[in-house]
Parts: C-alpha cells; sequence; structure tokens
C-alpha cells in the first residue's frame, strides 16, 4: 500500500463518480433495512408485550367464560370480568393445596378509564409482573389502609397524578361516561407510584379490596333500601322522584347514606373476580409437576375457569404470528427490490464502464479482478446501506419506544435486538453481493479490443 | 516451445488472424529486437491496430506464436497473459485512454499496482516518470489537463513498468503535425529511457522518415473467400 492506490481505490472512484446512482441504491438498502428490523422488532415487542405480564403465575382462576378471555381480562384489562367469584370460594381454593402464593384480585371499577385492580399486598411482594422482576416503586409504598392508591407508571404520567393527591372512581370500566357512575364519597388518596414494568400492569391503579367491598356494599344497600321504599323497576334506573339539579347516577348517593365498615362486611359481599396462584418449584426452576396436576383438579370445577397464562399467551401469538409475518415478508421483498435497484444501478452504467473495464485490462488486470471490482462496489453499496439501515432502525426505534412511552404507556424494551440487526444487515449485504453478479459478469465478457477504439 | 534466434524483443512466426468478414492476418515471420524502434505503416483498416493488439495479448491469433522476452503469449492462459501484459507491454492510444476520475499520478499508479506491483515505491516511480516527461501538475484529474499534458501521462503510464516493449497504436492522428512531431519524438526518448522496444502505428507518411525501420502491415493482410480489405478494422 506504500503507493496509495489499491482495488479499493477504484472501487471507490468508481462509486463516487457515480454519486446519485450509488446513494439512490444505498438509500434504498437503507430503508429496507430500517424498515425489515423496525417490523421485527415490533413483532418481537408486542410478543413481548404479552409475554411480560403474566410473569411468574403458574395458574389464574376466573369465572370468565375462556381461559383465553380470563387471561386477557385478569392479567391484560380487556375487559373487567363479568362474573365474581364468591370469598368463600376463594377460601376453599387458598386451602385446597399448599400455594406459594394465592393472590384475590378484583377488577370493576375504572380511573377515567384505566382499570382499577383491587387486590391484597401480596400483589406486590410475592407477584412478579415479569418473571424475575418484582414491582418497584418510583415515589411512595403499598397500600395500608382502605381508600388509598397505588399508581402504575403510565396512570400517574398521563394524568399527571403523585403522592399525596386525592382521586374518585368511577363504577364500571372504559370512559365512556354512561357505562358507570363516581363514587364520589370516596375519594382515594395515592400513596405510592410503581416504576415502568412494561406490562398491561403500568396502565392501572392499584387498592385493597376492603375499599371496594365498602363502596360496591353501601351502595347495594343504599339501593335496596332505596328500592323498597320507592318501589324500584330497575336496579340500576333513576328513580322516579328526581331532583332536577342533580345528575342521573349521582342521584342514590343523595338520597341514602349507608356507613359500612370492614368488620359490618357479610361475606357476599366479599366478591372478587380473578385469583392469582403460584406453585412451590424447586431454587432455579419455574415448572412443577403439581402445575398439571392442580389444573388438571381444578378444572373439574365447573363454577371457576382455569388458565395457564403462559399456555395462554402462547395460542395467542400463534393466531397473530400469521398475520405479522406477512409484514416481515413485505419488507423482505422491499429488500429484494433494493438489490435489484442495485444491479439495475450498475448495469445501466455498465456501458459506459467498459472503457474502463478494458484500460484495466490493458494494465494488467485479469477478467477475474475486474469481476471481483464489480462485486465489490455492490457490496460496497450494500455495506454501506445495511448500517445505515441498522442505524436508522435504532434511533428510529429509540424515537417510537420514548412516544409509545410518552403516549400510551407502552414500554417496549431494548427496541432494535442487535442480533436481528446483524443478521439483516448480513442478509442485505449478501444481496448485494448477488445483486453485482450481472453487472459483474458483463464485466468479465468485456471485450478490450472493441471498446479501446477511438469513439467515432 | 519455439525459440527465436535472440530471446529478447519480439518475435512473430506463422501468425494467423482471421476477422469475421473475409479477410485475415498472415505474418509469416517479424522480428523487432529489443530497443528497436518500429514504425508499422499503412491505410486505414490494414490491420494495423489488429496486430498491435496482438502483439499485446488483447487478441488470440488462430495459429502461430508471438514471443516477447521469450515467451509465446499465444500459449498463455487468459489471466497470465493479462499479468504479462501489466509487466511487460506498455500500451498508448490515439485518445490516451486515461481513467476519468483519477489524477495524473494515479493513472501511473495504477498501471503499477496493475501491472508491476512487485516494483518498489511505486509512489516515487510514478512521480518520477511524470516530472522526467515534463510533467508539473501530478494531483489534477485527467480530464482537466491539456492535449499534451495527457499525451505525458499516457506515454508515462505506459513506460512506468520498465516494459520490454511499447505499443503506440496511431498517437498522432488527432494531432496536427507539430504536436504529431513532438509527441512521436517523446514516445521515441521515453521508450529508449525505459530500454524498451517501441512499435508505433502510423497511416501518417510523414512519420515514416523519421524511424530507420518502417514495416508496411498491407502485405501481411490476405483476402479469404469473397474478401475485401477496405473495410476490415
Amino acid at each position: 500500500m506504500s503507493g496509495g492506490m489499491s482495488d479499493m481505490t477504484i472501487v471507490l472512484r468508481s462509486l463516487r463518480t457515480r454519486a446519485l446512482a450509488t446513494s439512490v441504491a444505498t438509500a434504498l438498502v437503507a430503508i429496507a433495512v430500517a424498515l425489515l428490523l423496525v417490523l421485527l422488532s415490533l413483532r418481537e415487542a408486542a410478543s413481548q408485550a404479552f409475554r411480560r405480564g403474566t410473569g411468574n403465575i403458574h395458574l389464574l382462576i376466573s369465572a370468565d367464560a375462556s381461559p383465553l378471555v380470563a387471561v386477557l381480562n385478569g392479567l391484560f384489562y380487556a375487559n373487567a370480568p363479568a362474573n365474581p367469584i364468591p370469598w368463600a370460594k376463594f377460601k376453599e381454593i387458598e386451602e385446597g393445596f399448599p400455594w406459594q402464593w394465592c393472590i384475590p384480585t378484583q377488577l370493576g371499577d375504572s380511573f377515567r378509564g384505566s382499570p382499577v385492580m383491587a387486590t391484597s399486598e401480596e400483589f406486590f411482594t410475592d407477584f412478579e409482573p415479569v418473571a424475575g422482576v418484582p414491582f418497584q416503586f418510583s415515589d411512595g409504598r403499598v397500600f395500608e389502609e382502605a381508600f388509598e392508591v397505588v399508581l402504575g407508571s403510565a396512570v400517574a404520567q398521563e394524568h399527571s397524578l403523585s403522592v399525596g393527591q386525592k382521586i374518585i372512581f368511577a363504577h364500571g370500566s372504559g370512559g365512556s361516561r354512561e357505562g358507570g357512575h363516581e363514587h364520589a364519597d370516596h375519594p382515594y388518596e395515592v400513596v405510592g407510584v410503581l416504576q415502568p414494568t412494561g406490562s398491561a400492569h403500568d396502565r392501572a391503579l392499584f387498592t385493597n379490596l376492603v375499599s371496594t367491598w365498602v363502596i360496591h356494599a353501601e351502595e347495594k344497600r343504599a339501593s335496596d333500601t332505596e328500592g323498597t321504599a320507592a318501589t324500584k323497576t330497575t336496579a340500576n334506573a333513576a328513580p322516579a322522584e328526581s331532583s332536577p339539579d342533580t345528575a342521573a347516577h349521582d342521584h342514590d348517593h343523595d338520597h341514602a347514606h349507608v356507613h359500612v365498615e370492614e368488620a359490618d362486611l357479610r361475606d357476599d359481599e366479599k366478591l372478587i373476580t380473578g385469583i392469582l396462584l403460584r406453585i412451590p418449584t424447586r431454587p432455579g426452576s419455574d415448572s412443577s409437576a403439581s402445575i398439571a396436576a392442580q389444573f388438571d383438579r381444578m378444572r373439574r370445577d365447573v363454577s371457576i375457569t382455569v388458565a395457564q397464562p403462559a399456555q395462554q399467551i402462547g395460542r395467542l401469538m400463534a393466531l397473530i404470528g400469521d398475520i405479522d409475518w406477512l409484514f416481515v415478508a413485505m419488507a423482505l421483498v422491499v429488500l429484494i427490490s433494493s438489490a435489484a435497484s442495485i444491479m439495475l444501478a450498475m448495469v445501466s452504467s455498465m456501458e459506459l464502464r467498459r472503457r474502463q473495464v478494458a484500460i484495466l485490462r490493458v494494465l494488467g488486470a485479469s477478467a477475474w479482478r475486474v469481476f471481483a471490482l464489480a462485486i465489490t462496489e455492490s457490496t460496497l453499496i450494500g455495506l454501506l446501506g445495511a448500517g445505515i439501515g441498522a442505524a436508522l432502525a435504532l434511533v428510529g426505534g429509540q424515537i417510537a419506544t420514548t412516544f409509545l412511552q410518552e403516549r400510551v404507556g407502552v414500554v417496549i424494551g431494548g427496541a432494535v435486538d442487535p442480533r436481528a440487526a446483524i443478521l439483516v444487515a448480513a442478509g442485505a449485504v449478501v444481496l448485494a453481493a448477488i445483486a453485482g453478479i450481472v453487472p459483474a459478469v458483463k464485466a468479465y465478457r468485456t471485450s478490450i479490443a472493441r471498446h479501446l477504439r477511438p469513439l467515432a | 516451445m519455439a525459440r527465436s534466434e535472440s530471446s529478447d524483443g519480439v518475435s512473430i512466426r506463422g501468425l494467423r488472424f482471421r476477422y469475421d468478414r473475409g479477410f485475415a492476418i498472415e505474418v509469416a515471420r517479424l522480428d523487432v529486437a529489443a530497443g528497436e524502434q518500429v514504425l508499422f505503416s499503412g491505410a486505414s483498416g490494414c490491420g494495423k491496430s489488429t496486430l498491435l493488439h496482438l502483439i499485446s495479448g488483447i487478441e488470440t491469433p488462430e495459429a502461430g506464436s508471438i514471443l516477447i522476452d521469450g515467451t509465446d503469449i499465444c500459449a498463455l492462459s487468459g489471466t497470465a497473459r493479462d499479468t504479462f501484459r501489466g509487466r511487460r507491454v506498455g500500451m498508448v492510444f490515439q485518445t490516451f485512454q486515461l481513467l476519468q476520475g483519477f489524477t495524473a499520478l494515479e493513472n501511473v499508479l495504477l498501471s503499477l499496482m496493475l501491472g508491476a506491483p512487485t516494483l518498489d515505491q511505486p509512489r516515487v516511480r510514478a512521480q518520477a516518470a511524470l516530472e522526467r516527461l515534463g510533467m508539473r501538475d501530478l494531483h489534477a484529474p485527467v480530464e482537466r489537463l491539456s492535449v499534451g499534458q495527457q499525451q505525458r501521462v499516457a506515454v508515462a503510464r505506459a513506460v512506468v513498468t520498465e516494459p520490454s516493449v511499447v505499443l503506440a497504436d496511431e498517437p498522432t492522428a488527432s494531432l496536427d503535425p507539430a504536436n504529431a512531431e513532438a509527441a512521436v519524438a517523446l514516445i521515441r526518448s521515453a521508450a529508449q529511457v525505459a530500454g524498451a522496444a517501441l512499435i508505433v502505428t502510423s497511416h501518417d507518411p510523414a512519420l515514416r522518415s523519421v524511424f530507420t525501420r518502417v514495416v508496411d502491415v498491407s502485405q501481411y493482410g490476405v483476402a479469404t473467400a469473397a474478401g475485401h480489405m477496405g473495410a476490415a478494422r
């Protein structure tokens, strides 16, 4: 290299003299690589988002119609489960096996569209939303008394809530105001805010069960009293003698104020909608033969639905999997057409470059050497494009991650898998090299004598 | 391998090259001694360029042998012939055939890199070759050079590898008489300094007086079948 000239100099000079074609081909490869990587990472993120959140649960029990619905409702807050599980059933299940832990959950209320989960303190100490990664508080603590609430990270961020503020829940789920009324006389105090977990739990609020039970017991007893007095037609309809200054749903509270203490709660008022279970395992293992045994045992109980969350999510991903491979296939097509564009760019410029090839041959370059120069040239475009594309995907993925976290509250960890990035980039380079074969063959076959003649 | 009485220089024996259109070149015997300077003359289309291409190994003959410093290039494989040409044959063209996008120095360096990679200090050699021919601006892209300067670069590129033979194909065809004379003088002295034999082709009768040996290439033309000599270039 003492002379400062090499085959690479020839290749780089050739790329530089056709800067426009080089840039276009490089940009096409970069776009294809970035597109493919972003699609792959979104695909991964979607399945991650589902795989996270089931955490270290072995079994989930609810009164939903199917195991998949039970998992989507109970752990991903799709809808509030329609059917309750009586407290007696919880006690029966809790005592039926030496569980590692057994956590009751109740869903039904909401705060500005975000679901409220009533549960026990073990939900924070024993349940791990992502296996091996327990909940962590970015501020405050676990609820200790009734009417204290812990916020998922996304809820706190979306509504700019912090420890010490008081909020009011609505009965029923979802943002539609028609769906429910507010529990206006029972404000909750924010006592803790969770760190992001990258799971659906970031979008939920958490209280203890007593709070929920008390509110619903008070409302039930109040409407029962009122109902007997005013010969009510339907349970939720506004009474006939509605006063004009109050909204229809707040109406109940104005007329009958019943106060219920924890100790007053009857067993039929202690309703839950789900039970999270974990079976003791040996250290370092996440499974146990007992899981299947307990699953089979409880499945015989027709009053409940038993689900193995990991299995249900696997089934769900298998359903979605076929569709998102379609997107990946489309991105692959884009990648292949970018390689075709390299080939076209080089072939179309080949007629102009035949004279250059002929000169190199006169100076002593073999036919194989000019073949290799053409392949190197197309490979270099692939390499450059793949590098830019991977960088674009990494930066774009970072922006998308930040956006999703800030606006939607979904945490996607490690946007682009570096292994996938290397694999896709390598694929792009190989395709680019293959794209160089046709122009390389043309270079190889170039007749020296014909292309050295003075131009007419 | 047949060897001529002198192993240096160029020796052609029993050469036959057939064109597509009923015309062939047949050279029974032609020798150019080491360091000798010869003019290949003849009308346009008589086969001067083809003969030069055959000697350089760009074209391959139907039969016969071409020995350069004792090596029969017709017996070499394609790649070996390319390597041999890069090392032992320097070529100068009417339109110079410099590589666009490269500087004057780079054009000469490329010749060393492709033809004589084993020669040491290529940069020093390239600079020396250019400066010896009066080139100053070594780092200008060749497309910005004047015709005279391009000619110098083309000659430097041909002799920098210290070839056995320099082949110049119609080097004066696009020059006016005064410049043509200067160009030929330049090539002749460069070949002499490099110790190379020189074969120049030209249809210009004026050059006949410059060379001590002139070979009329039209004598090698042969009509085959219903041949016509005129258009076979």
